[in-house]
């Protein structure tokens, strides 16, 4: 049993899902900076103002485009994908996962439900493809990106917008209906970031989403028995899990918050629906929370650089085990390990 | 027998599937590009951000804001989903939160006796670097 745990997914799932994370962290930098300009003017110009910030949202954007159109189509074309397209649909299960892990906060269920379970341990077998909140996340992000891939091209092409909304705040309004359309995914992205990088027993990263199923090895116990326990109590906690859980929770909430108090006052970016220019009450308090909402993206961003680097790190390992030991000067290893007792060797 | 033959099985994605699905995925990307700018080299300049006009004030162009009532029904419609969402998932932050504090209070303590402990990291129990709860 290790952190690696009960890896699912492929060594593609696992590449388009770190390329997607870049990309949609890219994308949600810049387009913020511009929808929360008066708090995150900062941001704004280190990436080269407006110019610098729309161009980067472009060139991430068109990327989206060519990663959503990929995904697609692989589902659609191989026989991996179609088959596993009854996975990621919503099902008893997952509601029943849901009313369990309420129970057990509540202290009235012993251990969570297999389909909200992250870390499964010996339990592993029981666990499927997707949890509840997986599921949640394939379905909201689909949608989502789909959405704003559409209504971002069409903001892109002037004359697409143009041909729709004749009036420049119609098409101004158009673009904070983009806008807003990303702000549930962009409060999603936070707590998938807290879910995922706050587990006690994965802290800082779970690697399932970065370590491809091909290289966790799978461990069978010698008897039949049914385990009564995941195992999760034979891991010990990290000695910083309590304190970096608790001020990354506090972050991701007010995050969550401020985004979204944000998004109903700072609706438009230069002018919202009732032209009421300045982006509502310029509040300092707003300024932080929303800031902070960024800064729990940013952690996001290092996870998943981080959970590379633990594949890399696992992948070497696997690599020295696999091999035989090598002699250092090239001979047969079986022999002395480093002095070959060949014929050539010199006497 | 390759490198990998000692390895799980898995049931992956072809490689045919995946250079397919990549050349679509290129394709279109390449012609929603050439649709929204054609062959233009750069982008366009600040046309939604210029608010203002001579002596301050708003452009005579945005005085009449969004007339149109299918949008700005969109807009409310989408404000109602960010709300009701963002309470959702705030709800969802604090029953993992609250699941974690729980599942944490069934781990092995930093401190305590580790001799039959599993480092969460598959590192040593006894190595204390603080990574991943491997940690003494």
């Amino acid at each position: 049993m290790s952190n690696l745990d009960h890896g699912k997914f492929t060594r593609v799932t696992t590449l388009f899902h770190s390329l997607l994370g870049l990309d949609v962290f890219l994308l949600f930098f810049t387009g913020y900076a511009i929808m929360f300009n008066d708090e995150l003017w900062w941001m704004l110009t280190l990436m080269g103002g407006a110019s610098g910030v729309t161009a980067i949202h472009r060139i991430t954007g068109i990327g989206l485009v060519a990663l959503v159109v990929f995904w697609i189509t692989l589902q659609l074309i191989s026989s991996t994908g179609r088959s596993n397209f009854s996975k990621i649909l919503p099902a008893k299960d997952d509601i029943d996962a849901f009313i369990q892990d309420i129970q057990f906060v509540l202290g009235r269920a012993d251990e969570r439900h297999p389909s909200a379970r992250q870390f499964a341990g010996y339990k592993a077998d029981e666990v499927p493809l997707l949890s509840y909140i997986g599921k949640g996340v394939v379905a909201i992000f689909s949608i989502e990106l789909t959405l704003l891939a559409i209504s971002g091209l069409l903001i892109w092409s002037k004359t697409g917008l143009a041909a729709m909304f004749q009036t420049k705040a119609a098409a101004m309004a158009f673009v904070t209906f983009h806008g807003l359309l990303g702000v549930i995914m962009l409060m999603g992205v936070m707590f998938h970031v807290f879910e995922h990088g706050m587990h006690p027993a994965f802290y800082p990263v779970e690697t399932k989403a970065f370590i491809p199923r091909s290289m966790v090895p799978e461990h069978h116990s010698e008897d039949d028995e049914e385990p009564d326990t995941t195992g999760i109590e034979r891991l010990s906690l990290s000695p910083s899990w309590r304190s970096v859980s608790t001020i990354f929770g506090a972050m991701t909430v007010i995050g969550i918050v401020s985004v979204l108090i944000g998004s109903i006052f700072d609706e438009g970016y230069p002018v919202p629906r009732e032209l009421a220019i300045g982006g509502g009450p310029s509040s300092i308090l707003l300024t932080i929370g929303i800031n902070l909402g960024m800064v729990v993206l940013g952690v996001g961003l290092v996870l998943s650089m981080y959970g590379n680097v633990l594949r890399i790190r696992w992948e070497q390992q696997l690599e020295e085990e696999r091999e035989p030991p090598a002699a250092a000067d090239g001979g047969e290893p079986q022999t002395d390990g480093g002095q070959p007792e060949s014929d050539d060797t010199e006497n | 027998m390759t490198d990998r033959d000692d390895l799980p099985d898995v049931n992956g994605y072809s490689r045919a599937s995946v250079l397919i699905s990549a050349v679509v995925g290129l394709a279109v990307a390449g012609l929603s590009l050439f649709w929204a700018q054609g062959f233009r080299v750069g982008y366009e300049s600040l046309y939604r951000v210029n608010p203002s006009v001579e002596g301050g004030g708003i452009g005579s162009d945005w005085v009449f804001g969004n007339t149109i009532p299918a949008l700005d029904f969109l807009i409310a419609l989408i404000h109602a989903a960010d709300v009701i969402m963002g309470a959702f998932i705030l709800v969802m932050v604090f029953i993992h939160w609250a699941a974690f504090q729980r599942l944490a209070g069934q781990m092995r303590d930093p401190g305590e006796d580790v001799s039959e402990a599993v480092a969460a990291d598959g590192g040593s129990p006894t190595g204390g670097d603080g990574q991943g709860g491997d940690s003494a």
